[in-house]
């Protein structure tokens, strides 16, 4: 059995690159799949409480979440669709109408 | 809390119907507001129910007739009160938390001497104005199509003046007589497009307010002291015996000060002046005949208290004031009505005089009734106050009709001497042209007219002589018995000099001014080109003012009749003790050779200054001939002849009085407009500038400060959105940071 504690270490990289990628890509497609990879990170993080605690409940979170980040990047390539007809652009730094 | 009443209940079939009296005017108001509005201006409406004349004319008939039965019952009958109903019960939670009181509001009406004299002055002048109404308001162009409102704002009035007189309660007859100060407010301001009317309505109505806030303390007072305000309850002299002599006569010199806005009498008699600007009619019925008599009832009201044993001698000191007030009311109206050059202004002031005599005549008898010894002389006294508002009421309505007869022919022969071109032409814009270039109502631009208007000359001449009191005219008997009774408590409360004097005074002052007006109008030759061309034409307005000359000139009757026993006795009936011819010998031994040698010579002066010197004076400024071949009837010629005569050898210049600051004061009314104007400018507009400062600054300045802050904060958190979603995804990051850092710290 893997030791909770690397799967944790594993987590907080992943975490740590996607909010890195969030921050700093303009293409929209890579910033979702920053998005991703912090989903993915927090799995980690249930996963290894899960074994940490010998408790099924974590790997149930783990599922659920992964059900709701496919239909989450299934609305975020919509809107992207929706956004390059608009703009001709999938670049973030082209999107900026949502202010004061 | 207390017993009620010794006033039995009158159980005659009638009276069931006496609510009639007055459900009937105001049940017609509605009725002829909406039918006026339906058929405005339709030729069937204008002309053959003379847009609602002739609806209210049969109401007011209607009215007058139950009226009259229900006197004639009385006079049966005596004294009693019927209770028609509950009106209003409710209950609250007793001081013990346990039981449940009630408190039962009832309608029913109260009938004694008092309501039945001036229910019979009410119902009677209300029918005889609606008559003159027809013809004086339906024969003036500019109102056309809007006297529906006038007719249905006249009834309602009369509901209210009905309706007060035969309430059982001070509660009910606080209700009316704020209907009636609605009603007047509305009739003063009925050309309300010219600003002095909308003006004058709203000094009638604000100026009464200020009394009538008094009037409301005065019944709270008496409601916490008998616990009801039913007069079956507040007179029971076992009732007044447990209450508290001084919180009493506070709470009746309340009640006074609101008779004292509604009767118009010093210093809340500035309104009444004004409110000539209402149509004729209205003046006739509301400021000479009608409502100006509520307080003068009011104070009469009042007897029962001042008449109870046990109060003996513990309310002298609100009889003198009321006496007072009605001393110098009279002398200062008067004085203000000898300067006035508008005939509906001269009686205005002589209105305000004659009820001050009322009221001086009320606070004898008060003074009187409360006074151990002399409940002899209340009766009577009382008796001739009330018989003065009768024949006041009667002579003034008349007069009022009259000088609206005047003004109104007037207003026609300038018509037909200004416009004989366009005559047809009966425009709102030439009628207002009127009133700016020829003013219809000064005693300047008429003279002569005895001869052109006969019937209303005959109707001014009576009703003047009845004014002044000339011997065995109207108002004669009943003045005679205020000054002597004035002068009666004189002798023993020597403060009452004061108005025993003045209203001795007043008498020669009346005789002065009331000549003037009749001189100047009907005497002398026409001052202006239209006066000459005036004649009587209108149908309708005769009607009243025949059959007013004939009542004023009967007064003697009631005399006779001992009206002025009856009429404050509730025992006494009428014939009961002496026949008609005894009573006007025993009437006559009275006035005029009276045992007492103080009274036989006030009697005697009284009747020279009032009917001699006053008189004379004034025919001998104002007096003069008619014009050459002009001829006034056989009882008017006599007089006009003796004022030219009068005039001719004993004519004086007053010119040097005329400019006098006291000539220009009166002019001025005294300054008490000014005054008044000033004293609202400091303090009520002083006051209200502060409340404004108190409301931007202290109540506007914390919700704007409140405002505009969160105003500034938003605006600079609102630089936060820059739209680029990598802020947005840094700023939520830096959240969830912060709720950790948070969550770290509280837990």
């Amino acid at each position: 059995m893997i030791d909770p504690a690397w799967v944790s270490v594993l987590s907080a990289l992943l975490f740590t690159i996607g909010l890195w990628g969030a921050f700093t890509r303009k293409n929209a497609i890579v910033v979702l799949m920053c998005l991703e990879l912090i989903l993915n990170a927090a799995n980690l993080q249930f996963v290894a409480a899960a074994i940490q605690h010998g408790d099924a409940t974590g790997w149930v979170y783990a599922i659920f979440a992964i059900a709701i980040a496919a239909s989450e990047v299934a609305i975020g390539l919509a809107i992207f669709l929706a956004m390059y007809g608009q703009h001709e652009s999938i670049s973030l730094d082209d999107v900026n109408l949502l202010k004061h | 809390m207390g017993t009620t009443t010794d006033i039995p209940e009158i159980t005659s079939s009638f009276t069931e119907y006496a609510i009639f009296i007055v459900l009937l005017p105001m049940l017609a108001f509605p009725v002829i507001l909406f039918l006026g509005r339906l058929f405005n201006g339709n030729e069937t409406w204008v002309k053959s129910a003379k847009e609602g004349g002739l609806i209210a004319l049969p109401i007011m008939v209607a009215s007058f007739v139950l009226s009259l039965i229900l006197i004639v019952e009385f006079i049966g009958s005596g004294t009693g009160s019927y209770y028609i109903g509950d009106w209003l019960n409710f209950g609250w939670i007793g001081a013990d938390g346990m039981t449940i009181e009630e408190k039962v509001f009832g309608v029913g009406i109260y009938i004694d001497h008092v309501t039945v004299m001036l229910l019979f002055v009410a119902s009677f002048l209300c029918m005889l104005i609606n008559i003159f109404s027809i013809g004086y308001m339906n024969t003036d162009p500019v109102n056309d199509n809007r006297n529906h409102r006038f007719y249905a704002e006249f009834v309602l009035f009369c509901s209210g003046m009905l309706g007060m007189v035969l309430a059982d309660s001070f509660l009910w007859l606080f209700i009316f007589w704020e209907l009636m100060g609605l009603c007047s407010y509305l009739l003063i301001g009925f050309y309300y497009e010219r600003p002095s009317a909308a003006y004058a309505a709203k000094k009638a109505f604000l100026t009464t307010r200020v009394g009538d806030v008094f009037l409301v303390i005065g019944l709270v007072m008496l409601w916490n002291m008998f616990g009801s305000l039913d007069y079956s309850v507040v007179f029971n002299p076992d009732n007044i015996a447990a209450v508290d002599a001084g919180e009493l006569q506070m709470a009746l010199g309340m009640m006074f000060i609101g008779a004292v806005g509604k009767s118009a009498q010093f210093p809340l008699h500035v309104w009444l002046p004004d409110a000539m600007e209402g149509p004729t009619p209205v003046s006739a019925l509301i400021h000479a005949a009608t409502m100006v008599n509520a307080g003068l009832y009011l104070v009469a009201r009042m007897f029962p208290f001042f008449g109870a044993p046990a109060m003996a001698g513990e309310l002298v000191d609100l009889a003198f004031i009321i006496a007072a007030i009605g001393g110098i009311t009279a002398v200062m109206a008067a004085a203000i009505a000898f300067v006035q050059d508008d005939l509906k202004k001269v009686l205005a002031y002589s209105t305000m005089s004659q009820l001050a005599y009322i009221f001086t005549g009320l606070g004898a008898a008060l003074w009187l009734a409360n006074t151990p010894g002399m409940e002899k002389y209340a009766i009577v006294a009382f008796g001739a106050a009330l018989f003065h508002l009768f024949n006041h009421a009667m002579a003034k309505g008349m007069l009022f009709m009259a000088s609206g007869s005047v003004i109104h022919e007037m207003h026609h022969a300038h018509h037909d001497v200004h416009h004989h071109d366009d005559h047809d032409d009966h425009g709102d814009d030439h009628h207002d042209d009127h009133h700016d270039e020829f003013d219809a109502q000064s005693m300047s631009n008429m003279g002569g007219l005895a001869s052109k208007m006969p019937i209303t000359a005959t109707a001014m001449l009576v009703g003047s002589a009845s004014i002044m009191g000339l011997p065995l005219i109207g108002g004669f008997w009943s003045k005679e018995g205020i000054i002597a009774n004035a002068w009666r408590v004189a002798l023993e409360d020597p403060r009452f000099f004061l108005p025993a004097f003045c209203v001795l005074l007043g008498a020669a002052m009346t005789g002065f001014y009331m000549s003037r007006m009749w001189l100047k109008t009907f005497a002398g030759k026409p001052k202006t080109e239209v006066a000459e061309h005036v004649h009587e034409q209108t149908p309708w307005i005769p009607i009243p003012l025949v059959t007013l000359t004939f009542v004023t000139l009967s007064s003697v009757i009631l005399a006779g009749m001992m009206f002025t026993h009856w009429s404050s006795d509730s025992g006494y009936a009428f014939f009961s003790e002496k026949g008609l011819i005894d009573g006007l010998i025993y009437e006559f031994e009275h006035v005029f050779l009276n045992s007492d040698a103080f009274f036989f010579v006030l009697t005697y002066v009284a009747i020279f200054i009032g009917a001699i010197v006053g008189p004379g004076l004034a025919m001998a400024l104002y007096g003069g001939a008619l014009k050459e071949g002009e001829k006034a009837k056989g009882w008017m010629q006599p007089i006009i002849n003796l004022s030219a005569r009068v005039n001719e050898k004993r004519g004086f210049d007053n010119s040097a009085w005329a400019d006098s600051g006291l000539s220009v004061a009166l002019k001025e009314r005294l300054y008490f407009d000014k005054w008044y104007d000033t004293a609202m400018l400091k303090l009520v507009a002083g006051f209200a500038v502060l409340c404004a400062t108190f409301d931007r600054k202290v109540i506007d300045g914390t919700i704007k400060t409140i405002e505009s802050s969160s105003q500034k904060i938003s605006l600079s958190v609102r630089k936060l959105t820059t739209g680029s979603a990598r802020d947005y995804i840094m700023m939520a990051a830096l959240g969830v940071l912060v709720i950790y850092a948070m969550l770290e710290v509280m837990i």
